[in-house]
């Protein structure tokens, strides 16, 4: 069961349209590590988890990934709002934009559609856990891999 | 800022110190400084969103005041809009 709060958790007040800038930021919304993925991944992997405090984290975890996914795609909205052809074609939205118009697609910055097959639900708790600090690495990417050489 | 921005920021204010507690009280149900920031957040939050509700419209579908005599839950602006920000 959910509710559903009518306001964004932050604000989004775009005041100019950005084509170039709404085709990236569309993989946070339907992309690899997007946050529709995150939700479903959280939400689908609470089924195994036998433990009351991660039952519940992947609850609240999951369902702020839905608020998460709310504000991205009012980014993408706000992004592509009254775009003249002058300003598709420049922006390079042209593919996008024949395919669903301004329409909120959760998709790949390449294109490829939004898919389940960028997580993992394997029913094992410690198998999930992994795949759940796989899924947030982003984190970790900001890290340097190896020791600046000195 | 409209006075509209205000209130509804201070719900956001209130709301996002809820979840991280809520988060953190999922993993940490013992604590009693959390338990008791989340019970003073959770006052705080209650008093900024009636007073939101009160002056322009509801939150949530479950709190639409129907004594006006329509159905005030779907006016504008959405929040994706950018307007009510």
């Amino acid at each position: 069961m959910w509710s559903y709060d009518k306001r964004l958790q932050f604000p989004v007040k775009i005041k100019n349209p950005d084509p170039q800038t709404a085709k990236i930021v569309i993989t946070q919304l339907g992309g690899p590590d997007g946050e529709l993925g995150a939700s479903m991944r959280y939400l689908n992997q609470r089924y195994a988890m036998p433990y009351k405090e991660c039952k519940a984290i992947l609850t609240d975890i999951g369902t702020e990934e839905l608020a998460h996914m709310e504000m991205i795609s009012a980014i993408v909205y706000q992004l592509t709002r009254n775009l003249t052809p002058e300003q598709i074609r420049e922006g390079g939205f042209e593919a996008y934009f024949v395919d669903h118009t301004t329409g909120i697609y959760p998709q790949f910055a390449s294109g490829t559609p939004w898919s389940a097959m960028t997580f993992q639900s394997k029913g094992d708790p410690i198998t999930d856990l992994f795949e759940d600090m796989a899924a947030d690495a982003a984190l970790l990417q900001k890290q340097p891999l190896r020791p600046e050489p000195s | 800022m409209t006075e509209r921005e205000k209130l509804l920021g201070r719900v956001r204010m209130y709301d996002f110190a809820l979840v991280d507690a809520i988060e953190y009280l999922d993993g940490h149900p013992e604590n009693t400084a959390a338990l008791a920031y989340y019970s003073e957040m959770r006052t705080a939050f209650d008093k900024a969103a009636a007073e939101y509700e009160d002056a322009f419209g509801p939150l949530t579908a479950r709190e639409v005041d129907t004594r006006v005599g329509r159905w005030r839950w779907i006016d504008d602006p959405w929040p994706w809009e950018g307007e009510d920000n």
